[in-house]
């Protein structure tokens, strides 16, 4: 299967902080690949210098075969990679339709194509009602709907998810991990960083841990649950000791 | 009939057909001057409005291409004889090509300190002017040559068609604002305005809508150089770069109704008028009362309604005309 | 006069004023940093400050270095009063709203100065607003030289306070973070006031120290404002020292510029170390990392 995302030797420091030391991982086309990690791993920073928010020191991001460090955000969204924010950023003065529509336009330009294509997007979130709600007064969690629809209207061949399952309760949790699997079952590539564990054992088959900047592990979700260097990250020392093998919580 | 008055297009014809009709029906030359006024500086703000209001790159130095509309015009006229008509365009085409430069060094900066930037390009401009005494008279600047009525070299010898150069302008102006936010452009640059780091991870080219949108309001606001100066018959930098035109080109805008049409439009009628009373209530003389007043003005219009009047005048207009109670004004309704 | 004797009169001259550039950048600075907004009208404060120095000096016949005192303090509570009143309400607006306040306060003042006061200039005659002091062939102002030394002062001050009173602690964490700074107990509208206030003050010093070699007019703060916003950025963003250090700079680049190139050329030298900073160095000279 082709790599649709090659991060190689991806470095970012910001003064004395390595936010993002060496990594390199890849993902294969129409796969899920979570990026797990505690707070202040580097998902995030990560995920800025995949899109170009951020430069990164030094490691290379290929792309579907481009490379992409040094190109402008705009100009890797148009070569297909789409992202959420972990904390949404709608355009509050636009209405819903608006803001997807925004979104459309990088593939075409014409108004009554854009309007169809962001209601399909609209639809495919569950925002259809709420179509000329303006932006900013939509709860957080249909602000999440609706940055995703955003997203979803450029078109993307691969999808960046930052944390869109958080604070979310179970049954939310679960209306949300389906979408992200019909997304998959389109074709999409994705990558998720997320925390809620159910939702990460339901969607990928690929897990990618960060700590303090640095990969420490990278498998299936049994080996990396069970990893004792995941272990010792997210729950310090004196829990690394292996439990009852393969066991999982999830 | 009420579905037929409430509809928008009613009021603009009829607003069209009184703007077209007052100069036949007003015979005050001093009414017809602050008419003028009103016309110039809205368009002027309409101009400003585009990059300020709803991309939101809050430019205090529009003034800059205010006075080289106004410069490339006149020097074309007085040292080659061109009629000020391809002097106007040619002074909007100066002027795209000093934004460019302008924008890339200014863009930089973001919210307050790109204002400051633009200030200060503002200001070293009419400096420079006031240095260029071979090419351009230098501080004294100067008159226009008396052509009595010379229409092709766009000089008049009544008032009356001076206001309807300058009401196709602002029509022009307003034509251009009202395609452009039902365009990709205007979802666009609403967009640039609301969260530039969102847009572009949505693929929108920000630095290149920013600097698009900057050479059109460049363009606009020469060209209402090059009427004022003809229209006065006098340059010189301090009237040409002046930082009166910059202010007031946000300020009409930002008290009528920012990023919307008609903001401007209603920002400047209300300013002059209030402007125009002033002046009668208290003669002249009294250098400040003016500023003092708009900027309280402007300050009340920030605390207590900072989406600018055009909010109170909707929400009248919905109420009585139309029979609705719109709730939330969007900018974009998809 | 030989050409070093010529460079080093300019040097100094451009130090010395380059000191009231610093209290007006540092007011600037600290606003931004802590507050999160751009104060347009900063020049205006030191307007004010020059005009009750000159009252207080025609009608009392104060020193304007001891009325320094009075008008630093009239100019913290002013202030206090514009950061409770005003700007707390624009806050949460975003940019917009906020630089147009300042902006608009400037317009209001400069306005309303011209109305009181008309436009025309006033000036003080002190004991030594003639004197010089001569350091070989350079002849040092003695008005400016004391400008100098007590804006220096100032700055000083203004540091250890930052640094080590509990209340310039407090300053300083809420400006790098003002949610966490609540959960700290810090009580950020106080904070806020505080900053505002010494901003303010430390014009109205500016003010002070200017009178006894600059005319004061309602228009005056503009020449400074400018100045002072181009050194914030200089010195990058919300960074003290960097807006001292550039103010210092600039004074200097200022002075060799009317030297050398003319009498009216101070705000193109200043121009174009702006646009040329701007070209190299985005984030200012001082600056963190960029993108």
């Amino acid at each position: 299967m082709a790599e649709a995302l090659v991060i190689r030797n991806l470095s970012r420091r910001f003064g004395g902080l390595r936010a993002v030391q060496d990594v390199s991982f890849a993902v294969n086309e129409c796969e899920t690949v979570a990026l797990i990690g505690p707070n202040g791993a580097g998902k995030t920073t990560s995920f800025n210098l995949i899109t170009g928010h951020c430069r990164p020191d030094a490691g290379s991001v290929l792309a579907f075969g481009r490379e992409l460090v040094g190109l402008r955000p705009h100009e890797i969204c148009a070569h297909g990679l789409a992202r959420t924010f972990q904390v949404a950023r709608p355009f509050g003065k636009m209405t819903v339709l608006a803001n997807v529509m925004t979104g459309a336009f990088l593939r075409d330009r014409r108004l009554e194509i854009a309007r169809q294509q962001a209601r399909e997007a609209i639809d495919f979130v569950g925002l259809a009602a709420k179509e000329h709600t303006p932006a900013r007064e939509l709860t957080t969690i249909d602000q999440r709907r609706l940055e995703l629809a955003r997203a979803l209207a450029t078109q993307p061949r691969l999808l960046l998810l930052d944390e869109v399952m958080a604070g979310l309760n179970p049954a939310e949790i679960d209306q949300a991990v389906a979408l992200v699997k019909k997304l998959s079952q389109r074709g999409l590539t994705i990558v998720i960083v997320e925390h809620v564990m159910r939702a990460i054992m339901a969607v990928a088959r690929h897990i990618v841990v960060l700590d303090h900047g640095q990969k420490i592990a990278e498998g299936n979700p049994r080996e990396v649950v069970a990893n004792p260097d995941v272990i010792r990250a997210y729950l310090g020392t004196g829990y690394a000791e292996p439990t009852a093998a393969g066991e999982s919580h999830c | 009939m009420r579905r037929f008055v409430s509809q928008g297009g009613f009021w603009v014809g009829a607003l069209a057909v009184i703007a077209v009709a007052l100069p036949l029906l007003v015979s005050s030359t001093f009414a017809i001057d602050i008419f003028i006024r009103i016309l110039l500086f809205a368009f002027i703000g309409v101009a400003w409005n585009l990059m300020g209001g709803y991309a939101k790159q809050l430019s205090l130095g529009h003034a800059a291409y205010f006075g080289l509309g106004a410069y490339t015009s006149t020097i074309l006229l007085i040292r080659y004889g061109v009629s000020p008509w391809i002097g106007m365009l040619a002074g909007g085409i100066v002027a795209m090509l000093a934004s460019l430069p302008i924008g890339a060094l200014c863009f930089r900066l973001r919210g307050p300190y790109f204002a400051i930037a633009t200030i200060a390009t503002a200001q070293v401009l009419m400096l420079l002017f006031l240095k260029f005494r071979d090419f351009a008279w230098g501080a004294e600047g100067t008159t226009m040559p008396n052509l009595g009525d010379a229409p092709l070299m766009m000089q008049f010898d009544s008032k009356a068609p001076y206001y309807y150069v300058v009401l196709v302008l602002l029509a022009v102006g307003l034509a251009i604002t009202y395609w452009i936010e039902r365009s990709w452009m205007g979802y666009y640059l609403v967009a640039v305005g609301e969260d530039e780091d969102a847009a572009e991870a949505i693929g929108v080219d920000t630095l290149r809508i920013k600097r698009n949108i900057y050479l059109i309001s460049a363009f606009l606001t020469a060209l209402a150089g090059t009427f004022y100066v003809q229209y006065i018959y006098f340059i010189d930098p301090n009237t040409a770069f002046s930082f009166n035109v910059s202010v007031e080109a946000a300020l009409v805008s930002i008290v009528g109704g920012i990023g919307t049409l008609w903001g401007p439009v209603i920002g400047t009628v209300l300013l002059e008028a209030t402007s125009a009373l002033l002046q009668s209530w208290l003669g002249g003389g009294h250098g400040g009362v003016q500023l003092t007043v708009y900027s309280l003005i402007l300050i009340a219009v920030i605390l207590y309604r900072p989406a600018g009047l055009i909010g109170i005048l909707t929400a009248a207009y919905d109420r009585v005309i139309a029979g609705t109670k719109r709730v939330n004004k969007v900018s974009l309704d998809g | 006069m030989p050409m070093l004797t010529t460079i080093a009169q300019a040097v100094v001259n451009g130090l010395l004023i380059g000191g009231i550039y610093a209290l007006v950048s540092i007011g600037v600075t600290l606003i931004f940093g802590v507050v999160k907004i751009v104060n347009f009208a900063q020049g205006e404060f030191v307007m004010i400050g020059m005009y009750i120095s000159f009252f207080l000096a025609t009608t009392f016949g104060i020193d304007p270095l001891i009325a320094l005192v009075i008008s630093m303090l009239a100019l913290f509570f002013i202030g206090v009063l514009l950061q409770h009143f005003l700007i707390r309400r624009v806050l949460a607006l975003g940019d917009m709203p906020q630089i147009f306040l300042t902006f608009a306060l400037s317009l209001l003042l400069v306005n309303i100065a011209l109305l009181l006061f008309t436009a025309n200039y006033r000036t003080v005659q002190t004991a030594y607003s003639e004197t010089a002091i001569h350091v070989g062939a350079i002849n040092v102002p003695l008005a400016k030289l004391i400008a100098f030394a007590v804006a220096m002062l100032l700055s000083g001050l203004l540091w250890m306070f930052l640094h080590g009173t509990d209340l310039g602690k407090a300053m300083r964490a809420a400006s790098q973070n003002r949610d966490v700074a609540m959960l700290m107990g810090i009580n950020p509208d106080r904070v806020y006031c505080v900053a505002v206030g010494v901003a303010l003050a430390l014009a109205g010093a500016a003010g002070s120290l200017l009178m006894p070699f600059y005319p004061a007019y309602p228009l005056v703060g503009q020449n400074f404002v400018l100045m002072a916003f181009v050194a914030v950025v200089l010195g990058t963003l919300g960074n003290i020292t960097g807006a001292l250090i550039a103010s210092l700079m600039m004074g200097v680049a200022e002075s060799l510029g009317i030297q050398f190139v003319g009498a009216d050329s101070g705000l193109i030298v200043v121009f174009g170390m702006l646009l040329l900073t701007l070209a190299l160095r985005p984030n200012g000279l001082f600056g963190g990392w960029s993108r």
